[in-house]
């Protein structure tokens, strides 16, 4: 009886604690009232000083953050940018470490901040409105409170479906089997994008070709850097008659590679021309990457920046500005493939095909 | 092979509070089988564990084949050929017999058919009759302990060391292993075999020696000793002459037995059909060789066991059923057969220990809450009343000699006056003077009423404190005997199954 | 818990107050030795890699902002939690790695039932706790029961079960939940559940949160259960020796499925304070922080699962993560911070094993020696 009568002082403490301080509905809320604004160019504070803040695994991970780095490099040697800092972010770290990330670049005098990878959507709509002379940048980035418009914010968007339709066209046009494979890093709607883009670029080539799709996890980050779990799902995929496979699962996808490899059979690369950096044996097998040009849209965001008038709102990189393609490194892509890739191109870029972003 | 001759000569031991051996001397001949006897505690695994290397001696020495050697560790006692076979196998299910054999003696044969050739051989010479690439999961208890023996001699121990080898066999199996024995003498091997079963030991032994209370007191020649004979020289001849102090029994039960039978985990019977009633202000001794189910009896009144048929009763009190704490809350003391693992938490301060086993009484615990004051100052009253030396209350129960801990457990439990006291082995490892004074404690609360279930190997505690001896073999109550009136030979005959079966 | 009496106070050097100092220096020691050797093992690996372990201890050991403070403050709590609920299996011996599945488990269920809206206001967070709690203990309870009932160590089930909540989370938040960005979360809680924190700092953004006030009713909860309860000295005792609890009347069983559940109950919790604090939203991974159940292990082990000890080593594991935020502006990785992290554990339950058994051992003679004087002055008289 004592001892549950000790629980009770607790919970009371507790509640004590709690009412005492209130709740935030208490608090006048003027923060929606400035939703209906309308947005002006942001005016930076001196010269451009860059802050990038990148997503786990940071520079070196021969993909998204490398791709990042690339249009960063570009823009510094291009406008002469004195200051530039990076970040990184820590595998299962807090949104406030995230928030604190971006504080600290903007405390110490960046005003052109870019959040690489979704992730920082969150952390930047909250630190947005505290430095309205900064100009952010979030890739990937949404916005989580999408009444409360922030105008120092710039989401820079890309559509993977319509790169996607291309490879898929591609793996359609050049498979032996009449199967080819997806696999998935994590089943969001991130990646459902490219899931739907590269079937619907498949179809179009051939109506009756056999898609096998794999997610790595259903929600687990840890799917963009599961290797194993990447071979482990593209072996079945081969195994079950597909020669071509694509994946869109980050780092896992060193592990369709080897399975590639291991199978003697083919893989389409993402987000960076992976058959100039995978290894040289699993280049081999690498016909063709998605690419997905953050670092286009990183150096156009700086870029944008430089002159005076910081990107605001969405921004989505297709197929008609380069953001999003093909590669063609290897030679792999028969001149045929090439020129249908072509074709399709010109007719999405025109309107002509609707690339679905669900699948 | 070679014979080997090993010889201890005024082996001592002593641990904190206690003298586990002193001037033991024990020689084993060559190509004999030599039986060491004498009562559970009475220095018999403490001897093994010198001579086996995995404790050193603190005097005396041991003399294998005429040099005086040193074992610092088992590996050493291999190498100069002595092994062992402990009571429990070593051995893992779910590999072969030959791997279990060659697990870490790789050097010998290696591990690939050198090494299965030597098993085979060695096998096939004593008649073992064991296939090296048998899983040992699929062998029974008789096969196992083979594979043990031929552990030891692949490793080339000359002298096998063989503990309570009769234990966990059945006749026909223990047949079959003398016949194996017969046959390692015969080859130049020499056996050192421990057993409390005088019949065993005068069907095989060449030699006899037998220990009581941490020494050697005698050796027998088994073609003219009698059972009787070795029983007297286990026990000791002169017995204690029970106390004088007028009987204290009264004609109201405390606890009262009915024909309880208890199944262990395999559903093997280990007490039969036991009836047995403790008075008020009586003590009932149970005497008997350990193992023959004294443990279940103790367990089974607390509540640590479950009777299968029959039932028991404290006072008034139907406690078949009732779980240990139950049982302790109807006013029974408990003092554990082993005070290290079941009496105290070794690593908590003596006023926490007071706590222990009364976590539902004042003075320790009111009302949920452990009364640190309350638990102090009983902790120090038991101190005081039982003689415990100890600096305070905050030492750690481990720091005490073993007679400290114990008279604290049996302070403790003699706490919040209790109807009955069950005490398994009270004064086991403990020194003469703590043994007096807990001794002189249970006759105190027997004559203010207590009643006490008595657990001993110790005679000289059965006989001087009991009312009422009973003697318990193989799960069975086989005797009664009046302590003022038995016999060492009497007692040592019926605990041993042999001669007087009494009714 | 073998919390000795505190010494008299201005007591001069009495063996007493001798013996309660080294208690205090053998408690103290072993942490800051292990701090310290953690300090320097990274530090060799940095210099082993070319970079400049003065920068990274420069950058470790200098003044935290406000922001970061609030950071570290909020992340203790959490970590205290987590420790909390770690520590209460370990005092009775279980090992409950699940803490990091059942810390799952309560966050989602509690962010989808305050999330509804089901109470209304300040009520709501009560209620969440509660709803947080019970599915923590429900969750531990699996690993429980087959421990009990089939034998199955409580390690191997509940790392197979953290496996199980994080992608059985993310499953219910993507059937159930709303579409926020590319991912899923829960509904957002309603504005009038949302407890305003103390505003230690006026001008840093951020607070503390309210509920991290519950680390400290929880951290004092757990030492009354622990320390004064009987029922926290039969869950010791069955840690110490479970043996030793039988023989006394302790249910082992009854114990084991008791404590792991109320371990997965605060488990539970642990997630609560970010939760009604700052995120207001569950969704796998950028709502929410996974790895601080695990975290909980290390903060416990280092701690000795004492409640200030646990304390401590939160708010060391929170300091170091919160600064190891500016290492990349010293061109070092953040993740060395792992390192550190992990030798610190390492080091100090070497450093502990060692003064443990100095004490033991120290404590005998000291028995002994008082015993020959008092025999010596029996004789004499």
């Amino acid at each position: 009886m004592r001892r549950l009568s000790t629980y009770g002082v607790a919970l009371a403490t507790c509640g004590l604690i709690l009412t005492a301080c209130g709740t935030a509905a208490d608090d006048n809320d003027s923060d929606n009232d400035a939703a209906a604004a309308e947005c002006e160019t942001v005016q930076l504070e001196g010269d451009p000083q860059v802050g990038l803040a990148y997503d786990v695994g940071g520079r070196g991970d021969q993909s998204f953050n490398d791709s990042a780095y690339a249009g960063l490099t570009q823009a510094v040697s291009e406008f002469g940018i004195a200051e530039v800092t990076e970040g990184e972010a820590g595998q299962d770290e807090s949104e406030d470490i995230r928030e604190e990330r971006l504080r600290t670049f903007a405390d110490s005098g960046h005003n052109v901040i870019v959040g690489v990878g979704f992730a920082y959507s969150e952390a930047v709509d909250t630190v947005a409105p505290d430095y309205p002379n900064v100009a952010f940048a979030v890739i990937d980035g949404f916005d989580p409170t999408e009444d409360d418009v922030n105008c120092n914010v710039a989401y820079l968007g890309f559509a993977e479906n319509e790169g996607s339709f291309l490879v898929g066209a591609a793996a359609a046009l050049q498979s032996q089997t009449g199967t080819i494979g997806f696999v998935g890093g994590v089943n969001n709607t991130l990646i459902q994008k490219f899931e739907a883009g590269y079937a619907a670029g498949a179809e179009a080539v051939n109506p009756d070709i056999n898609i096998l799709t794999t997610y790595i996890e259903e929600s687990d980050p840890a799917g963009f850097g599961d290797p194993a779990g990447g071979q482990a799902a593209a072996e079945g995929q081969y195994a079950d008659g597909a020669d071509i496979v694509f994946h869109a699962a980050g780092f896992s996808g060193t592990g369709v590679f080897d399975a590639a490899v291991a199978a003697d059979k083919l893989a389409i690369g993402v987000d960076s021309d992976q058959f100039l950096t995978a290894g040289p044996e699993q280049a081999q097998h690498i016909i063709t990457s998605m690419l997905k040009r953050v670092d286009t849209a990183t150096y156009e965001f700086i870029a944008s920046a430089v002159n005076g008038e910081p990107d605001q709102g969405f921004t989505t990189f297709t197929l008609a500005d380069d953001g999003v393609g093909y590669s063609t490194s290897g030679n792999f892509l028969t001149p045929e493939t090439i020129a249908a890739l072509e074709d399709y191109k010109a007719q999405i870029i025109a309107g002509d095909i609707e690339v679905p972003t669900q699948p | 092979m070679t014979t080997i001759d090993v010889e201890a000569r005024g082996i001592g031991k002593r641990f904190p509070g206690v003298v586990a051996n002193h001037d033991v001397s024990l020689h084993i001949r060559p190509e004999r089988v030599h039986a060491l006897i004498g009562e559970n505690g009475a220095g018999k695994s403490t001897l093994m564990k010198i001579l086996y290397g995995v404790q050193g001696a603190d005097d005396g020495e041991i003399v294998v084949d005429g040099r005086p050697v040193t074992f610092s560790s088992p590996t050493d006692a291999i190498a100069a050929g002595i092994g062992m076979v402990f009571q429990h196998f070593m051995l893992a299910d779910n590999l072969t017999i030959a791997e279990n054999i060659v697990l870490g003696a790789e050097k010998r044969h290696g591990i690939g058919e050198a090494a299965k050739r030597e098993i085979r051989t060695i096998s096939e010479r004593f008649g073992f009759g064991l296939d090296p690439d048998a899983l040992v999961e699929k062998l029974g208890v008789a096969d196992r302990q083979r594979v043990e023996i031929l552990k030891v001699l692949y490793r080339g121990a000359r002298l096998i060391i063989l503990d309570e080898p009769t234990a966990v066999l059945v006749p026909q199996e223990v047949d079959a292993l003398f016949a194996n024995l017969r046959e390692l003498v015969g080859q130049g091997c020499s056996v050192l075999f421990i057993s409390h079963k005088l019949d065993e030991v005068l069907s095989i032994a060449d030699d006899i020696t037998v220990m009581r209370r941490g020494t050697t007191v005698g050796t027998a020649d088994p073609a003219r000793a009698t059972k009787a004979e070795l029983a007297e020289l286990m026990v000791g001849s002169e017995l204690p002459s029970p106390a004088t102090a007028e009987s204290t029994v009264t004609e109201r039960p405390v606890l009262r037995l009915e024909t309880v039978t208890v199944a262990d985990e395999t559903g093997r019977e280990v007490l039969h059909d036991i009836s047995l009633t403790v008075h008020a202000g009586e003590v009932v001794g149970i005497a008997g060789v350990e193992g023959n189910g004294q443990s279940e009896l103790v367990e089974v009144v607390m509540g640590m066991m479950r009777a299968r048929s029959g039932s028991i009763h404290l006072g008034d009190d139907d406690i078949t059923r009732l779980n240990t704490r139950a049982v302790r809350d109807l006013g029974v003391g408990f003092v554990p057969e082993d005070r290290h693992r079941h009496g105290l938490v070794l690593d908590y301060p003596l006023w926490e220990n007071r706590v222990l086993g009364h976590q539902t009484s004042a003075p320790a615990v009111r009302r949920g809450l452990v009364s640190r004051k309350g638990a102090r100052a009983d902790a120090q009253r038991i101190i005081e009343q039982f003689d415990v030396r100890t600096p305070g209350v905050d030492t750690s129960a481990r720091a005490l000699s073993g007679g400290n801990q114990q008279k604290f457990i049996v302070g403790r439990e003699m706490s919040g006056e209790p109807r009955l006291l069950v005490a398994s082995h009270p004064t086991r490892g403990v020194d003469v003077g703590a043994q007096a004074a807990i001794w002189d404690h249970i006759r105190e609360a027997r004559r203010e009423g207590l009643g006490v279930l008595l657990v001993s190997a110790d005679l000289d505690e059965l006989i001087g404190l009991s009312d009422r001896l009973e003697v318990i073999l193989r799960g069975r109550l086989t005797a009664r005997f009046d302590p003022s009136t038995v016999t060492a030979s009497d007692l040592g005959e019926a605990m041993t199954g042999g001669g007087v079966v009494a009714s | 818990m073998s919390e000795r009496e505190k010494a008299p106070a201005g007591g001069s050097a009495t063996p007493a107050a001798r013996r309660i100092a080294g208690s205090v220096v053998s408690g103290l020691l072993p942490p800051l030795v292990a701090v310290v050797a953690a300090m320097l093992a990274t530090s060799v690996l940095i210099a082993a890699f070319g970079g400049s372990p003065g920068d990274f201890l420069q950058v470790i050991f200098s003044v935290p902002n406000d922001r970061v403070l609030l950071t570290i403050i909020n992340q203790s709590a959490m970590l205290s939690i987590s420790g909390i609920a770690a520590a209460i299996g370990f005092r009775m011996g279980l090992f409950n790695i699940g803490v990091e599945g059942q810390y799952i488990v309560g966050s989602c269920a509690g962010a989808f039932f305050a999330g509804s809206g089901l109470v209304a206001g300040p009520l709501n967070i009560l209620a969440t706790l509660v709803v947080a709690a019970l599915a923590g203990a429900a969750y531990a309870s699996i690993a429980g029961l087959l421990k009990v009932f089939r034998g199955v160590s409580e390690v191997i089930s509940a790392i197979m079960l953290n496996y199980i909540a994080l992608t059985m989370a993310g499953y219910l938040v993507t059937k159930y939940g709303q579409a926020s960005g590319y991912t899923f979360t829960t509904e957002r809680l309603p504005l009038d559940a949302q407890p305003l924190g103390f505003k230690i700092f006026a001008d840093a953004p951020g607070d503390v949160w309210a509920l991290s006030s519950l680390a400290l009713i929880l951290g004092i909860g757990y030492w009354f259960l622990i320390a004064r309860t009987r029922f926290g000295f039969e869950l010791r005792v069955t840690g110490a020796s479970s043996t030793a609890a039988l023989a006394s009347g302790v249910n082992v069983k009854r114990m084991t499925l008791i404590t792991m559940a109320l371990s997965g109950a605060v488990a539970g919790l642990v997630w609560m304070p970010a939760y009604f604090g700052s995120v207001h939203t569950f969704g796998v991974p950028e709502n929410f922080q996974a790895g601080l159940g695990f975290l909980g292990l290390a903060v416990a082990l280092l701690g000795r699962n004492r409640t200030l000890g646990i304390f401590f080593a939160a708010a060391l594991f929170a300091f170091l993560s919160g600064q190891s935020n500016n290492l990349q502006s010293a061109g070092i990785a953040k993740d060395v911070i792992d390192i550190t992290q992990g030798t610190t554990v390492l080091a100090v339950v070497v450093a502990y094993e060692v003064v443990g058994r100095r004490r033991a051992r120290s404590e005998a003679e000291r028995v002994s020696r008082q015993l020959e004087a008092e025999r010596a002055e029996v004789v004499a008289s």
